[in-house]
């Protein structure tokens, strides 16, 4: 991971590349290495869709090593979605490949003139870009299946649906899990509309010759993972809830906390969540032969994902996450597995951001386009978009564009990106990340939970309402620093709760670039990340107005704790003071 | 006149204990000595390991509402009991019990009143969730839980043939019952309640 490949879409005669050294982004990656090169290359005021942004695709610190759980891949440019800085990420082979072949980024740069498609191919002996207009408007599934037959089965592929190609803004880029379905997606913010605006379906890499990344100091690397690995096997969330229930396992629990938003945030209770749980989805999955436990990417421990299939046994899709049963289940008034599972399936061939669509499809439901409930409609409304139809176009550009065509009052978006599946009304803390994020609502931004032990600002007082700002500020900063990794996400529980874990994860860093790592140079990334991605925001016209939520979380109680959104304003433009 | 409670008691292989799983998290009803704290309940009446309640039950939902302290929190007749083994995400740590995360709640915690909660005999809801329904799941239906008799009805009908094969029949008020006669639900009379306790083999 040492050069950095940028390839210029636009330039005169055809697309360019050059390499250069990491220069100035030396040691850095995933989430720090896209946003700092937005922050300084892109200029905050271009059109997401232009040929001024730029589209990072950026492996994090540790992938390609032997280390576990390693395997994302950050996308960043700025978001078509929200105008705003945008980090996506996402697990599948990518990152682990394409760090392999030796890249510690890839850009995409300029925007090519006339309407020819392109694939590029990054292996050893470099990178090449060709037209290949017979991929035009193919959906991810069909798309990897043609690409296979040329490039085989021992490389990853990055593509974009037909949603991408129609430059959608709910648009994804989807990775290949290990046995090379299209199915892990940089879900958020539109990152697949910028790659269809510099005309790229198609990613091939292949490390065919290249050896895993080595670590500088390998028998401590190789210590520090194996007790890395010994906490997140010992430790009941990563142990054992998440490889048996996925992050579905949420489902009841939210329910039962009156947080689990039902009918486009009309209520926080839903009566049918007990048919979408995790418990009901994984004795579903198992039954019917596929598999509650299943890694996006090889080296992945943890294991929150499955295989979900139909009621004869055939492949459907992956394990749906939380936010996709919530997004497309209890959001829609849906309490069927399988309709979800199909519209996840659509969602990941036609490439499309799962939370995005689930949130449309309830605006559009609440604009009297359908029941609430009605299955069928939510698939006839998917199939509009992946048709490309003008009614599709507008639901595939998202829940707040959808809502303003429909003259839907209560549309739940912060800087134009819809909420994921927790109410901040009953659950306040998590109101303030989305209100504040640099990303537009987005849960993940404040998900790296380990920062009692990061220490970030010092204690917090958990009885301390206050203390809300503040545990979101730290928890953003950890967040920020985690994406930076590769690591998954999910690794947070146990190296919050066991220090010899973190320690461990400390280690690895540390171990792999030689240097001595402490959890203060963990914050200090952090809010590096954060202060760039801040900074272009700043400079592409966000003001501290921006960083609230609809104005009907604080006007309209929710049941059954009938609660508003109270963080005063005041307090939230406390967030970023460090 | 109020229908008689019945007395179900079936035989199963431990196998089907997630044919129960939509029961135990939609949640059951369960007599109780209620008035009483959490810690109490759990652990005296329900002879749940109080180490086991420490680390394992890691969030506890009482109304709808996350407690932290099962020593202070009092149960009323009509409660609502949500238990639940450790959780992913941010939401995850937030409800976990005495989490440094507690703040993110908001006004959501429970925190303990003083209406009156009288010593009595009453019913309790409980809902359990995720790890649990395995680990505590089989401990409340050997103890006993109440149901609908219209419920118990659409469970028997809703379980397909593997359910009533190895299933090695039962009792119903100290009477023996085959499967057979089971599963066509007549010996349950629509209306009524049922308590239904299961032994797994
Ligand atoms: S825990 Fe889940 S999301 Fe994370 S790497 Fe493993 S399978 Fe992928």
């Amino acid at each position: 991971m040492d050069r950095i490949a940028r390839i210029d879409m636009g330039a005169a005669g055809g697309p360019k590349v050059t390499f250069e050294e990491v220069g100035e982004y030396a040691g850095l990656g995933g989430r720090a290495l896209t946003s700092l090169v937005i922050a300084t290359e892109v200029h905050p005021l271009c059109h997401p869709l232009g040929a001024e942004n730029k589209l990072i695709f950026a492996p994090g610190m540790l992938s390609g090593t032997t280390g576990s759980m390693t395997g994302r891949l950050s996308v960043g440019c700025k978001s078509p979605l929200t105008g705003t800085i945008k980090e996506s990420n996402a697990g599948g082979q990518a990152a682990q490949v394409l760090a392999r072949i030796g890249y510690a980024a890839v850009i995409l740069e300029g925007k090519p003139a006339g309407d020819d498609l392109y694939k590029i191919i990054i292996n050893k002996d470099g990178i090449t870009v060709e037209v290949d207009n017979s991929l035009q408007l193919m959906d991810n599934y069909p798309l990897v299946e043609k690409l296979r037959k040329e490039y085989g089965d021992k490389v990853a592929y990055i593509t974009i649906g037909s949603a991408g190609e129609r430059q959608l803004l709910a648009a994804s880029i989807a990775c290949t899990d290990p046995e090379l379905r299209p199915t892990r997606h940089c879900g958020r913010g539109g990152v697949g509309a910028v790659m269809g605006a510099k005309r790229v379906k198609a990613i091939i890499l292949d490390d065919a010759g290249m050896k895993m990344r080595p670590a500088k100091e390998p028998e401590k690397f190789r210590d520090a993972n194996r007790k890395f690995v010994e906490g997140l096997r010992k430790h009941p969330v990563t142990g054992e809830g998440l490889p048996a229930y996925g992050t579905n396992v949420l489902t009841n629990v939210l329910n039962e906390a009156g947080g689990y938003p039902t009918r486009n945030f009309k209520g926080g209770v839903f009566e049918g969540s007990a048919k979408l749980s995790g418990e009901a989805q994984a004795e579903l999955e198992v039954k019917r032969g596929g598999t509650a436990t299943h890694g996006c990417h090889r080296g992945c421990v943890i294991q929150c994902s499955g295989i979900f299939n139909d009621k004869d046994g055939n492949y459907v899709t992956k394990q749906p996450e939380y936010e996709t049963v919530w997004s497309h289940g209890g959001h829609c008034g849906i309490d069927d597995l399988d309709t979800v599972a199909k519209l996840d399936y659509m969602d990941d061939n036609f490439g499309l951001d799962t939370i995005e669509m689930g949130v449309t499809i309830g605006v559009a439901m609440d604009a009297g386009l359908a029941e609430f409930g009605d299955r069928e409609a939510a698939i006839r409304l998917m199939e509009e978009v992946g048709k490309g139809t003008p009614l599709g176009r507008v639901l595939g550009c998202g829940a707040e564009i959808t809502g303003k065509v429909f003259g839907v009052e209560k549309v739940p978006v912060v800087k134009g990106q819809a909420l994921p599946a927790y109410d901040p009304r009953p659950i306040q803390g998590i109101g303030v990340t989305y209100a504040t994020t640099t990303q537009g609502a987005d849960h993940t931004a404040g998900y790296a939970i380990a920062t009692n032990i990061l220490k970030v600002g010092g204690d917090v007082d958990p009885l301390k309402t206050e203390g809300q700002v503040e545990l979101s500020r730290n928890l953003q900063i950890a967040t920020a620093a985690i994406d930076s990794t590769g690591m998954c996400l999910f690794i947070a529980f146990a190296i919050m709760d066991q220090p010899e874990t973190f320690q461990a994860l400390l280690d690895m860093l540390g171990a792999f670039y030689g240097i001595t790592m402490t959890g203060d140079d963990v914050v200090a990334l952090g809010k590096k990340v954060l202060s760039a991605e801040r900074d272009f925001n700043k400079r592409a016209g966000f003001t501290k107005e921006h960083d609230r939520l609809p104005r009907f979380f604080y006007t309209d109680p929710i049941a059954p704790h009938n609660q508003t959104f109270s963080v005063p304003d005041e307090e939230l433009d406390q967030l970023f003071n460090w | 006149m109020e229908a008689p409670l019945i007395h179900l008691t079936l035989t199963l292989p431990s196998s089907l204990i997630g044919e129960f799983f939509p029961i135990l998290q939609q949640g059951f009803l369960v007599t109780a000595h209620v008035g009483c704290t959490l810690q109490r309940l759990l652990c005296r009446q329900w002879g749940i390991a109080p180490d086991y309640v420490a680390t394992r039950i890691t969030t506890i939902f009482l109304d709808s509402k996350a407690t932290d302290n099962v020593e202070t929190a009092i149960v009323r007749d009509g409660a609502t009991i949500a238990l639940s083994g450790a959780m992913p995400g941010l939401v995850g740590a937030t409800m976990r019990r005495g989490g440094h995360l507690a703040a993110m709640r908001g006004a959501m915690t429970h925190q303990e009143t003083a209406a009156d909660a009288t010593d009595r005999i009453g019913t309790v809801r409980v809902k359990l969730f995720n790890l649990l329904l395995t680990e505590l799941g089989p401990v409340f239906l050997k103890r006993g839980i109440l149901m609908g008799c219209s419920d118990v009805i659409s469970f028997f009908r809703e379980r397909d043939e593997t359910f009533w094969e190895s299933c090695d029949g039962g009792n119903i008020n100290g009477t023996p019952v085959g499967a057979g006669l089971l599963r066509t639900t007549q010996p349950l009379c629509v209306g009524g309640s049922v308590r239904l306790t299961v032994n797994f083999r």
